[in-house]
């Protein structure tokens, strides 16, 4: 499925993060292509938060450089990041249950008349956008009055992942979307996920803890343990027990069954 | 089991269902029902609170008709007769002047407890400066003759418009909004905690202020009221006269005022003349009515005690007398010029229009038309009852309309509900949620400050007790209102139906015979908990926890 890649959108190379004496990331190096899929796995505490955050501008990295489309950035704060085109889809999603899916779409960079915050919005122009943007990765609303509350799991997370691509995301990274749902929703997101890949111009990082998740929809995989790349490579590299080891931290299955059979 | 009876079939139904139309082309946004123009408007916050209302409306209307008169008309009644809208449409007004601050900085997720003590403080304020002018005095120690300390007075405006008199406190207020926010912002303190610091701080400040420097020069200690403040908003400019107050004018020897009716049209003065012939006769009517009325009393007590003994012939005499009762009718006065110049000396517009915007009256001409010749808005004498509707009316229009825009249509009013909804959220996204909480708690100290405007300019006195317990007046209105206490959801139609069904409550039940003017206050508190039950109902049913 992946395409013979030219150049990665976004590029790490020895991202090192250090919070005063303890190492979070220990020099990280990460290729993601446009219109892939890339599954970065590993088991809690491996430093998949950490980076999610250098790449989304949240923290500064100790040493090592993010590039983007080639050219080296740097982020001050997380609107630097989505600035040069880095949409972060965290797990809380970032919308006002209240609130209806227009006004969460647009929430932040509302469509107005003139400008400043006391200007007219554009509601009907806003309401076909939102309604447009969804339906393009899979969502038909049927009202976009309707409160983010009463929508399903699945449908949030495609509002959030529409709005940060509407809203310019080269690169999305969505942190552990499957999460917390129910087995049809899971697949649904999945599903929205594999339509923003065939966009193909976008690439996805996805943070999983669910190995079957990522078979089904990666065609990239980077392991961290302890804040290190403990194994990489394409879905053809990777077979059968390779995945489940690595997430593992790299333990042996049989190990594991040893730790088991106390 | 009773379910799994009843459900049998219905699954069936379900499976049979399924198999005629495919899965897949079922979305989860089928599950939502499209709902009729009916079910929405039902399905609505504000509906309850409408109904309830509507029901304070006719209780008010109804109740108020005077006991063993009859009528349809809800408007037939103490309630809603001229003087009764004029008065009720008041507390209303101000009360929603006050609800809006307090609501949409709810709706953002914080609270302001301090805007009764600002109301004190902003009223305080611009009293003390209209009566003594503004100063800005520098306080010292001073070591001479012992340790005290001394005040140095380093500006000293005598006279302040009421413009200015605003201005000045609208900088104190606004400051101090912007203080509290911007305490609870940096310091992420519950709001309730650093307002109600507001609140015995603003109050006490004024007090302390009042006492020190709201007297005269030869007395040492001032008082808390701030009174004999002109009566602004009827200073009028009066040809040949300068600006005087419009009682003096009216006071002015006969001679003076006839020369001022020199350069008026004639057909105004006709006109005028006309209005007066009417009220005169009006009177005249009223005063005969009354004549009668006492001196047919007599008569009636007279006949029950006829009746009592028994006495035909009295009580047939007595009857005869009382529908022969006559006297001649009062004759109207006749309309002199000296009158006439008096009604002309009302009807000069103020010279001070911004007092008069803030204390004065609104729709006049309205009122006026209602009397004459509509004869509706006349008092039991027959002089016109309402002038017009409190100025405070059109000021909470103004700003209902104001906040309506801001909140439903507007990016700001996105960023208030995004605050209040999930500050996470709207951090995440780039709404300034700290900028929104400051700006509203300036805004509830701005309208802290209209309300006070409006009472002063109206009263002309202050008190450093004015504006007690109104915060929690303005928070009730906004919860009646549909607004959700944990933010995030409200509308400005919703604060305004609070702030009715408050002002109404108060008065419909003071007119309910035979019960005490105080079970207002027990309803209030029933309908509180009551909006408060649904408005987290509404709220858990968006959110999907039920």
């Amino acid at each position: 499925m992946a395409k013979s890649p030219k150049q990665p959108l976004i590029e790490t190379k020895d991202l090192v993060k250090k919070f005063g004496s303890f190492t979070a990331l220990n020099g990280v190096s990460l290729k993601v292509y446009p219109g892939e899929v890339h599954a970065l796995l590993g088991d809690n505490g491996a430093g998949k938060s950490t980076l999610i955050k250098l790449l989304s501008g949240v923290f500064a990295p100790t040493s090592g450089s993010i590039s983007v489309e080639g050219k080296a950035v740097s982020f001050a704060s997380p609107r630097n990041a989505s600035d040069v085109g880095i949409g972060t889809v965290y797990q809380d999603l970032a919308l006002n249950p209240l609130a209806s899916v227009t006004r969460n779409f647009f929430l932040g960079r509302e469509l107005t008349h003139f400008g400043g915050p006391f200007g007219l919005m554009k509601m009907n122009e806003m309401h076909r956008i939102a309604a447009d943007e969804m339906a393009k990765i899979g969502i038909n609303i049927a009202d976009p009055e309707q409160a983010v509350g009463t929508m399903s799991g699945g449908q949030r997370q495609t509002l959030a992942i529409a709005r940060a691509i509407y809203f310019g995301a080269k690169v999305l990274i969505l942190d552990e979307p499957t999460s917390a749902l129910g087995q049809r929703q899971q697949m649904e997101v999945l599903k929205t996920i594999r339509r923003v890949q065939k966009l193909g111009n976008i690439a996805i990082i996805l943070i999983t803890h669910n190995e079957i998740h990522a078979r089904l929809i990666a065609d990239r995989f980077t392991f961290l343990s302890l804040g290190e790349v403990i194994g990489s490579g394409t879905s053809e590299d990777l077979k059968g027990d390779d995945i489940k080891r690595l997430m593992a931290g790299g333990a042996e299955i049989g190990d594991l069954a040893k730790e088991l059979a106390v | 089991m009773m379910s799994g009876q009843l459900g049998c079939p219905l699954i069936l139904y379900k499976m049979g269902e399924i198999m005629n139309a495919s899965v897949a082309s079922r979305q989860e946004s089928d599950r939502h029902e499209q709902k009729s123009w009916l079910k929405t408007l039902f399905a609505r916050p504000e509906i309850g609170p409408v109904g309830v209302m509507l029901l304070l409306f006719g209780m008010l209307g109804y109740f108020s008709i005077p006991a063993g008169e009859f009528s349809l008309n809800p408007f037939a009644g103490e309630g809603f007769n001229a003087l009764g809208i004029r008065n009720n449409l008041r507390v209303i007004s101000q009360l929603t002047i006050i609800a809006l601050g307090a609501g949409l900085l709810i709706i953002a997720g914080e609270f302001d407890l301090s805007i009764g003590s600002m109301i004190g403080f902003a009223g305080a304020c611009m009293a003390m400066i209209l009566r003594w002018g503004f100063s800005i005095i520098v306080p010292y120690l001073s070591f001479e003759g012992g340790l005290h300390i001394e005040f140095f007075t380093l500006i000293h405006i005598p006279d302040v418009s009421p413009l200015g008199a605003i201005g000045i406190t609208l900088c104190f207020t606004l400051f101090f909004g912007w203080l509290q926010g911007f305490i609870v912002v940096k310091s992420g303190l519950p709001s309730f905690i650093v307002t109600l610091g507001g609140l015995f701080f603003l109050r006490g400040l004024t007090e302390v202020s009042l006492r020190s420097f709201n007297h005269r020069a030869d007395q040492v200690k001032g008082a808390t009221t701030v009174t004999e403040i002109p009566d602004l908003k009827n200073i009028i400019n009066l040809p040949g006269h300068g600006e005087i107050e419009r009682e003096a004018a009216k006071a002015l020897p006969e001679a003076d005022l006839l020369a001022l009716m020199k350069d008026v049209p004639a057909d105004e003065i006709a006109s005028i003349a006309e209005r007066l012939a009417y009220t005169y006769e009006r009177v005249a009517d009223a005063k005969t009515d009354i004549i009668i009325a006492k001196g047919v009393k007599p008569l009636e007590r007279a006949l029950e005690n006829a009746i009592e003994s028994g006495n035909e012939f009295m009580v047939t005499t007595i009857q005869d007398k009382i529908a022969n009762f006559s006297i001649a009718p009062v004759v109207p006065k006749t309309v002199t010029d000296a009158d006439v110049a008096r009604a002309y000396i009302d009807s000069i517009s103020s010279a001070r229009p911004v007092a008069d915007f803030f204390g004065g009256d609104i729709l006049q001409p309205l009122f006026d038309w209602l009397y004459f010749p509509i004869d509706w808005n006349t008092n039991n004498f027959g002089n016109q009852f309402a002038s017009g509707l409190y100025s405070c009316v059109m000021i909470s229009l103004i700003l209902c309309m104001v906040c309506y825009v801001m909140l439903s249509k507007t990016q700001a009013g996105n960023w208030i509900y995004s605050t209040g909804g999930n500050i996470t959220a709207a951090k995440a996204n780039g709404v300034p949620t700290n900028k929104v909480k400051v700006s509203l708690f300036i805004f509830s100290a701005f309208c802290a400050t209209i309300f006070a405007a409006c009472q002063v300019f109206e009263v002309n006195t202050a008190d450093a007790a004015k504006g007690n317990l109104k915060e929690l007046e303005a928070i009730a209105a906004a919860v009646i209102g549909g607004i959700v206490m944990t933010g995030g959801f409200g509308t400005v139609v919703g604060i305004v139906v609070g702030a009715f069904i408050f002002g109404l409550a108060k008065e419909a039940f003071f007119y309910i015979p035979g019960i005490d003017g105080s079970f207002y206050r027990v309803f209030l508190g029933l309908v509180i908990i009551a909006s408060a039950l649904l408005n987290e109902n509404i709220r858990k049913r968006i959110m999907g926890t039920i």
